[in-house]
């Protein structure tokens, strides 16, 4: 990290990726080594423009290049999505706490993603799939609205569900509304959750995804036998420095840059309006 | 802590070398009020040390209003500030937690505090907002200054609370050691002065303000009143000792990243309004209880004290006319037990 907290790391924009009608991937080179740790985020700058808090997307193993999965909402994104090859961008960071994924270790992992809550979990999936061997198993819960609202479409419909041959994985992927070709289920997400052959004792489950879905799927899963321990949220909340300075993110006396993203529900269930 | 004695006019003619090769900034009077201006020979005579706290917080001098984070502000000047009250050395603890001694520094803050020099003055004539003994805050400094002074008689009472402090004084003979008068003097004067705070504030009651602990629902806050006068207009935050949140505003051009922090309010409508629009606080009450909350338990837990310091500038400063002591006294009674 810089000494100056608040000074990005240069970045090229090596490609821009058009995933789904409102959702883009942008290619990052960054100018030197930007690591990062699954579940922790980062400060992206469109200069002169503005900047905006993201999970990358692409593998912590990574280390040539950083992806950012970014839903068109407001100013900031509306300008990332415009992005050419060439341009340059400003990433600072990594904040936050990742996954602990040494307390994964020997259980059975359930992701559960909606929309672009499928980004941070893809960074998720594609750490964990390195080290599938520390894992009983992995169970990866999709959802989105429509088959052409889901991103990563190539990845998860080809290459990610071509790797259940070889290592202990599967994939449930729904839409709530369907179309002629589609072949999945439909339903909201949690109908993904019904009839799970996991063991609840002894899983962990990873929820990202706009908030009331994060809510119903909390519920669910509540309903179905996880712990409020072993339900992993990642949380998102206005933020500025991303280092606990300036306050937007405060949920209670939590601050989401800093103690988060990743929480336990244990840890945030008394918190004000988690589910905003 | 050692403490010695100076008499008024010395001090004047001590202050008049200072003010050659140092910025000096102490409270002088403007329509009543005390503001901080900088010293000059004719300032020096204007200058008020038997009245309480001025008008703006001491942060303006460590955490601007508006100031470049990238690329950092190159701190080279040395600043002096007389004047400053316990209330606000009370705030340093908030906002050296926040900017110096985390694990993140603040790209200007940390120089800032470096090159500041404090000579803090006892608060010897609270105002009807002031409340720091409700919040467990004396009305004279014990901590966080380099020299305080306390108008006894004709001169001073200086504590010395720093080396910084130390090295001020030198070795200057016009200070010596009080005798034992001027000692209980100023121990009767600060107790007075503690009486006073009590007297002003009879009708309010904050001993069970830990209380405010879980108590978000809006349900409780919309049964005062008084908080529907709150017009979202920040001054209780812009004037807060301890108020420190910003927005890092992007300025980058020509190839450099360039970023600009600025105040921020909890009381504004958009402060954590997110992109989609959504937002964790919808309605004034959920503003104005997410700042007292913040005062008085999210700061504890995260900084391990209040981050209120009874200065009451929220309340002179307040265009809706709330008493911040009257909210919280009337929400911490049985009648707004939902």
């Amino acid at each position: 990290m810089e000494k100056n907290i608040y000074k990005p790391v240069k970045c090229e924009v090596i490609d821009n990726i058009k995933e789904s009608p409102t959702i883009n991937t942008i290619v990052l080179k960054p100018e030197r080594e930007f690591s990062f740790l699954a579940g922790q985020f980062a400060s992206l700058t469109v200069p002169g423009v503005g900047e905006a808090p993201f999970t990358p997307s692409s593998s912590p193993f990574d280390k040539e290049k950083l992806e950012f999965t970014v839903m068109r909402t407001g100013r900031v994104t509306e300008k990332i999505h415009q992005l050419k090859k060439g341009d340059i961008v400003g990433v600072r960071g990594p904040y936050g706490k990742p996954y602990p994924l040494e307390e994964f270790k020997g259980k059975e992992i359930l992701l559960v993603g909606g929309g672009v809550g499928l980004a941070p979990i893809r960074a998720l999936f594609l750490a964990l799939i390195e080290t599938y061997k520390e894992y009983k198993k992995i169970v990866f819960c999709c959802g989105a609205r429509t088959p052409s609202d889901y991103i990563y479409k190539d990845k998860l419909f080809g290459e990610w569900q071509n790797l259940c041959k070889k290592i202990p994985l599967s994939f449930r992927i729904t839409v709530d509304r369907k179309d002629e070709n589609w072949k999945y289920m439909e339903g909201v997400v949690t109908c993904t959750l019904d009839g799970l052959d996991i063991d609840v004792k002894n899983s962990i489950s990873v929820v990202c995804g706009p908030p009331i879905m994060m809510k119903f799927t909390t519920l669910k899963l509540l309903e179905i036998g996880f712990s409020e321990n072993s339900i992993y949220l990642s949380m998102e909340r206005k933020m500025y420095c991303g280092v606990g300075h300036c306050r937007h993110c405060l949920m209670g006396d939590v601050f989401v840059c800093k103690d988060g993203p990743v929480f336990k529900y244990s840890e945030i269930k008394d918190k004000p309006n988690i589910w905003v | 802590m050692e403490k010695l004695y100076i008499k008024k006019d010395d001090w004047k003619e001590f202050l008049k070398g200072k003010i050659k090769a140092n910025k000096i900034y102490a409270p002088v009077e403007n329509n009543n009020f005390l503001f901080y201006e900088v010293l000059n020979e004719e300032k020096i005579e204007k200058i008020v040390y038997d009245r309480a706290r001025t008008v703006e917080p001491l942060k303006i001098f460590l955490y601007p209003f508006k100031e470049f984070a990238v690329p950092e502000v190159e701190i080279k000047e040395k600043i002096i500030v007389m004047g400053a009250t316990s209330c606000d050395l009370q705030g340093l603890e908030i906002l050296d937690s926040v900017f110096k001694n985390g694990d993140y520094k603040d790209p200007n803050y940390p120089e800032r505090r470096e090159n500041l020099l404090i000579i803090s003055f006892d608060c010897k004539n609270p105002y009807s907002s002031c409340f720091c003994w409700l919040v467990g805050v004396k009305p004279y400094p014990e901590k966080n200054f380099d020299l305080n002074l306390s108008l006894i008689g004709n001169g001073f009472i200086v504590e010395i609370g720093s080396q910084k402090g130390k090295e001020f004084i030198g070795n200057d003979t016009r200070f010596y050691n009080p005798n034992e008068i001027q000692l209980k003097t100023l121990e009767e004067e600060r107790g007075k002065v503690i009486e006073k705070i009590e007297e002003i504030n009879r009708e309010y009651s904050l001993k069970n303000v830990e209380n405010l602990k879980g108590m978000y629902q809006k349900e409780y806050w919309q049964k005062v009143k008084d908080i529907e006068n709150c017009v979202s207009c920040g001054s209780c935050n812009f004037n807060c000792p301890t108020c420190v949140c910003f927005l890092l505003e992007d300025t980058s051009e020509n190839g450099f990243f360039k970023k600009v922090k600025v105040w921020d309010s909890c009381l504004f409508p958009g402060y954590a309004k997110m992109a989609s629009g959504e937002t964790p606080r919808p309605t004034l009450f959920d503003r104005y209880a997410n700042r007292l909350l913040c005062k008085y338990w999210y700061m504890k837990e995260n900084y391990g004290v209040f981050g209120c310091t009874g200065c009451g500038r929220c309340i002179s400063g307040c265009i809706g006319k709330i008493d911040k002591r009257k909210v919280l006294t009337e929400i911490l009674s049985e009648k707004v037990k939902v």
